[in-house]
């Protein structure tokens, strides 16, 4: 994978080619609720698939059960074919790497250097080396800075490389985030609501980038609430409702499907507590206060104390 | 847009205030020859054309306002990108406050106003009219050129060398005050100057400068440091003064990389410092020292580093589990057993190493190769004392330490700790290795400290528990935060003005802790950042997470509501 | 066997201490997740605050009567200093990451020591001893005294105060939270403040209650404390602070009962652990504080847990 800078000018994918990722029968429980129910899928090379969905469907639980955010109850992630353990570091060495939500850039760091971070799991030169400035040390601190500025010119930050990235707009932190996820050369990029509060122009934007992130010969999973986004962008649309996977089919296919639309009219969530919001802010509260969270075993309301 | 014209079309109440505040300077830098008492108090302030300690800080205030004022005009050449006008301000505020503490002086020193003579008076009015001046321009906006300010790499090398000197020079001087007022005055002055630098932007051009001459900076630093001693021919006190200075500074900068890259909060450092030292005397042959073999200093040494690296590494194990200001009690907790374990290994309570509460006493002078620490040595027609010799040990293990701090923070492990320190679970999520690098950072730390303690404990020549306890580590904690966690100038610059203080006044060392109690709440309070702000200056101080999150995501609320 | 039920007694004494304390730590923390490490130097204010109500009103008296008016001296300098630091201090950096507040809370801490080492005696007007050394602390009749024969086991008359000052704040405490608005109002708030505020609780008055609660309470330790000690010093918040913050961690911090719970175990086995231990009492901060690791790093949410509840 230390080529991927180097455009693959193959043509888009088509579902015969081979699975990169794979997730089978995930299970998410916290306490007595299910946020993703029986939920498998695959992710062919070269392909963009979609992941929509009401709010409190379940998608960000899905995307951390399949990073090694949270320990999936029961079910497997593969990644070319070898099985993934539940630990994002683990996850991101293996290949596969994630944007936020809610945007999770180092914000005293400048651009260049959140994106050198994303090499770590890439290089290897410890403490004595990089004090004694070893030769090991120099070339892989070339190459982070070398690869840092092409993948920022990649997304068009080059002009940006020394900017805190706390300074930088909006839609800039959402593609300096995504060159953090490209630097460590991952098959396949989780992008989660890459376009969430963007305009038209942005949006475009993003779309390109997103197709050019795929010509790059990565496989990429977007969640979106952009219908319009979604069903332009990519080759294979899932929707998720309360959890569990509604319909899997071409953006054409899931568009007409009659369930989608009645899943988002329906207003079927209203009254239930968003499993999202729930799952997210409180497990990240609970993970800073030092306590010690097994959502399947904890019942994920009574400890929200905050 | 409007700074794009300013410098050309100066108002006419811009042109009177910078006219008043250079008519201030000027005022003040005439001050400096006259009599400023009666009394010949402060090395005798009373002859004219003799200018001495107070007379001489008002000149170095008056030359100071005078470049400034001329900056924009007659100098605009060479200092045109100056930001004049807040620099005026806040010169004028701080000649002001200047001027009228050295009139209390006198007045106090010589028994009342009356025997304050012509001098002093006119370099009241002279601050007056800075004040006043620097009041009408203080809005003036910045001159154009202030962007592109870059000047020749001479020049800037000059500068640097110039200014490291000139550190040197002051240090010694501040260093050779008895009297408090004039020393205290004096650090007002360096005090006052610097802010109104600050103000004009001058630091900024200085922190260009230095970038791009990092290695000149780092050099002349320690070059200035190295030639200290040859400053102070045979002046036990101060040299013994400045070593204990730089070990507080080396132990601060140790605790900066835990605190201030990868953002743990350790309130139980000088525990490491205390093992290093423990392990130092243990093997120091010191007659209280429960064991008889004395290695080589440089294996004692190693070995208090590892054991106090040892020691990290437990303190640092429950990271895995515990974050945040849990973590700091944990070391807290780690910091009060080191003590009491010493404090009980007296061979009543518990087996006899440390000789408990009467500690390790008598340790030897250190000697390395056949130079004895102890001993004074001529070097160059100047005589170098006991404490001139641990001083130049020290400043190398000071160098070392910054090398190290310096080199790491520049490196894939420094951007690890600070991605962990920004958002640990992002970090994780990047495949960072969070635990291994706070496991670093602990026994990294705790490593240097331990080295830097087995030298203190020779230094000190005994070791008791008392030295080690949790006041000293909100000290060193101190001088991190009031310098600027991460850097490595701010550390050192707040260690030596937070040791230096108690050491050359009294009435600091009396209220040493009380004001540094208060120091910690104010300076969180109005510039967590600390005196020297780092590049990725205000840390996590400014916000957490959530609240970084709320600021940078355009309201997740509304957009979800918009569905 | 007599041993164990001496040491039970001992303990539960120095574990209502704690425990008074603790609910302090606790409660601050509950409402803005703030560890208030200046906590133990407001129980040494309360201490301070009745000794010199003592020195100014009743010098030489040693009725009975004098003792409430000394408590509420304590809780006046107490609640006064823990108002003024979280005005002063605490509320500016309300929001601003959780170093801030910590870095802030031990500066605090040393601040006040230092203050009252160095000023106590220079109070103009009053002729205050100095606190650099021990200042022996008023004897009041009945509360001090010969020690009570319980058959085998011996009860100082300080123990027997400081633990009925337990139980009496205890109830107090339910009434307080339970049963009155503005406890109600504290309940909602470590909920969710957010929300609380949009109920109309005013957050600011309920963080500056929560903050005079527990210095009330360890005001009344503080007296305690000088009954059972006989005399007090500067330096007596920090360990007893440290302590009483183990005692909250113990019990589940953010938890009032927990707090209680946690400072009458952490007591107990303080005392047993001198009892049976090698080493002795020389070594029982090292356990206390080695417990107080060991629970931040097995079980963070303590005995009782965080219990939304009594979240208060």
């Amino acid at each position: 994978m230390s080529t991927a800078a180097v455009p693959h000018a193959d043509a888009p994918s088509s579902p015969g080619r081979g699975v990169v990722l794979e997730a089978r029968n995930i299970v998410m429980r916290f306490g007595g609720l299910t946020a993703v129910d029986d939920v498998s899928f695959q992710v062919h090379e070269g392909e963009i698939v979609g992941l929509i969905g009401p709010n409190g469907a379940g998608k960000t639980t899905f995307f951390n059960c399949l990073t090694g955010m949270y320990k999936p109850t029961s079910g497997e992630v593969t990644l070319g074919g070898r099985a993934l353990p539940p630990r994002p570091r683990a996850v991101v060495t293996a290949g596969m790497a994630r944007t936020f939500q809610n945007i999770r850039l180092f914000g005293n760091m400048t651009a260049l250097e959140n994106v050198m971070v994303g090499r770590y799991c890439r290089t290897s030169s410890m403490a004595l080396t990089s004090i004694l400035r070893g030769p090991k040390f120099r070339r892989e601190e070339r190459e982070s800075i070398d690869r840092g500025r092409e993948l920022l010119r990649f997304v068009g930050l080059d002009d940006k490389a020394d900017h805190l990235a706390r300074n930088l707009p909006y839609g800039e932190q959402r593609r300096l985030e995504i060159a953090r996820a490209l630097a460590t050369e991952p098959q396949v990029v989780l992008l989660d609501e890459p376009t969430a509060g963007m305009n038209p122009r942005e949006t475009e934007e993003a779309m390109r980038l997103i197709f050019r992130i795929r010509e790059l010969g990565m496989a990429v999973v977007v969640i979106e609430h952009d219908m319009r986004f979604i069903f332009t962008l990519c080759d294979r649309v899932l929707c998720l409702v309360r959890g569990a996977l509604l319909v899997e089919g071409s953006p054409a296919q899931v568009q007409s499907d009659p369930r989608v639309i009645e899943a988002y009219i329906g207003g079927s969530e209203d009254d239930d507590i968003s499993a999202d919001e729930l799952t997210e802010e409180d497990v990240e509260v609970l993970h800073a206060e030092g306590v010690d969270v097994e959502p399947s075993r904890t019942s994920a309301r009574s400890e929200n104390g905050r | 847009m409007s700074t794009i014209t300013s410098s050309s079309t100066t108002t006419g109440r811009e042109r009177l205030g910078l006219r008043l505040a250079l008519a201030g300077g000027a005022l003040l830098l005439v001050s400096g020859l006259l009599s400023w008492s009666f009394e010949p108090i402060f090395g005798d302030i009373s002859i004219r054309l003799w200018p001495v300690s107070l007379q001489v800080f008002a000149m170095l205030i008056g030359l100071t306002a005078v470049a400034l004022a001329l900056s924009p005009t007659v100098l605009r050449r060479a200092l045109g990108w100056v930001h004049a006008g807040p620099g005026l301000w806040a010169l004028g505020i701080g000649a002001t406050a200047y001027t009228a503490l050295s009139l209390a002086a006198i007045a106090v020193e010589a028994g009342g106003l009356i025997n304050a003579n012509e001098g002093a008076w006119i370099a009241l009015v002279g601050a007056l009219l800075l004040l006043g001046g620097g009041w009408m321009v203080r809005d003036r906006p910045r001159a154009p050129e202030a962007f592109s300010a870059q000047g020749p790499a001479t020049v800037e090398i000059v500068t640097i060398v110039a200014i490291c000197a000139l550190a040197l020079a002051a240090a010694a001087y501040a260093l050779g005050r008895d009297d408090a007022w004039v020393f205290v005055l004096f650090l007002l002055t360096l005090g006052v100057i610097g802010t109104a630098l600050a103000r004009a932007e001058v630091f900024e051009w200085l922190g260009g400068a230095a970038g791009r001459h990092q290695h000149v900076l780092t050099l002349g630093a320690f070059a200035a440091a190295f030639l200290f001693p040859f400053t102070q021919d045979g002046s036990e006190i101060n040299m013994s003064i400045a070593t204990l200075v730089l070990i507080f500074a080396a132990t601060a900068i140790g605790l900066n990389i835990v605190v201030g890259l990868a953002g743990l909060l350790d309130l139980g450092y000088i525990a490491f410092l205390g093992a290093g030292a423990y392990v130092g005397a243990i093997f120091s042959g010191s007659v209280s020292s429960s064991i008889g073999w004395t290695p080589p200093f440089l294996v004692t040494a190693l070995m208090g580093g590892l054991f106090a690296a040892l020691l990290g590494l437990i303190v640092g194990s429950p990271t895995l589990r515990v974050s945040g200001d849990y973590l700091a009690i944990v070391t807290l907790a780690f910091g009060e057993i080191f003590r009491l374990a010493m404090f009980n290994l007296d061979g009543n309570n518990g087996p006899d190493l440390t000789n408990g509460p009467n500690g390790i006493t008598a340790i030897p002078n250190l000697s390395i190769l056949g130079f004895d620490f102890g001993e004074s040595h001529t070097i160059a027609g100047v005589e170098l004392s006991r404490a001139a010799n641990y001083y130049l040990f020290m400043l190398f293990i000071t160098a070392l330490i910054v090398l190290i701090f310096a080199r790491l923070n520049n490196s894939r492990i420094g951007r690890g700790w600070v991605a962990i320190r920004e958002d640990e679970r992002a970090a994780e999520a990047m495949g960072v290795n969070v635990f291994g690098l706070k496991l670093l950072a602990f026994a990294g730390g705790a490593f240097l400290a331990g080295v830097a303690g087995t030298v203190k404990a020779h230094y000190d020549t005994s070791v008791t528990p008392d030295q080690y306890q949790f006041l000293e580590s909100a000290f060193l904690l101190a001088a991190v935060v009031l310098g600027g966690m991460g850097t490595i100038a701010g550390v050192i610059l707040g260690a030596v003005v937070l040791k230096l203080m108690p050491e050359k006044l009294r009435f600091f060392s009396e209220y040493r802790l009380l004001l540094f109690g208060l120091l910690l709440v104010i300076m969180m309070r109005f510039r967590p950042e600390g005196l020297v702000a780092n590049k990725r200056r205000q840390l996590e101080l400014h916000d957490d997470d959530q609240d970084r999150a709320a600021q940078t995501d355009r309201s997740p609320q509304t957009k979800e509501a918009l569905q | 066997m007599d041993q164990f039920l001496q040491q039970l007694v001992n303990g539960l004494t120095i574990g209502s201490l704690y425990a008074l304390i603790a609910v302090g730590y606790t409660v601050v923390y509950g409402i803005v997740q703030l560890i208030n490490f200046a906590h133990g130097e407001i129980f040494m204010i309360g201490a301070f605050g009745a000794l010199s109500t003592y020195l100014i009103l009743f010098q030489g008296q040693t009725s009975l009567w004098v003792l409430p008016f000394l408590v509420l001296g304590a809780m006046a300098a107490s609640v006064g200093v823990a108002v003024l630091t979280e005005r002063v201090a605490y509320r500016p950096l309300r929001g601003a990451g959780r170093l801030a507040p910590l870095i802030t809370a031990i500066g605090i801490s040393v601040f006040l020591q230092e203050f009252v080492r160095l000023f106590y005696d220079k109070v103009p007007g009053l002729d205050f001893p100095s606190a650099k050394q021990k200042i022996p602390f008023p004897q009041i009749e009945v509360v001090t005294g010969p020690a009570i024969e319980l058959g085998p086991v011996t009860i100082q008359r300080a123990a027997v105060f400081t633990i009925g000052c337990l139980i009496m704040c205890g109830a107090a405490l339910w009434w307080f939270i339970n049963r009155t608005r503005t406890g109600r109002g504290m309940q909602a708030v470590s909920q969710d403040p957010d929300t609380a505020k949009l109920m109309g609780i005013n957050v600011d008055r309920v963080i500056v209650v929560a903050f005079a609660v527990g210095a009330a309470l360890a005001a009344i330790a503080g007296v305690a404390q000088g009954l059972l000690n006989t005399n007090i010093n500067f330096k007596m918040g920090f360990i007893a602070g440290l302590k009483a913050f183990t005692a909250a961690v113990l019990g589940g911090i953010g938890n009032v009962w927990g707090a209680i719970l946690g400072g009458l175990v952490l007591g107990v086995l303080e005392t047993l652990a001198v009892q049976f231990l090698p080493g002795g009492s020389p070594w029982k901060d090292v356990w206390a504080f080695a417990l107080l690791i060991l629970v931040l790093v097995f079980r963070p949410q303590g005995l009782l847990g965080a219990k939304v509840v009594d979240r208060a």
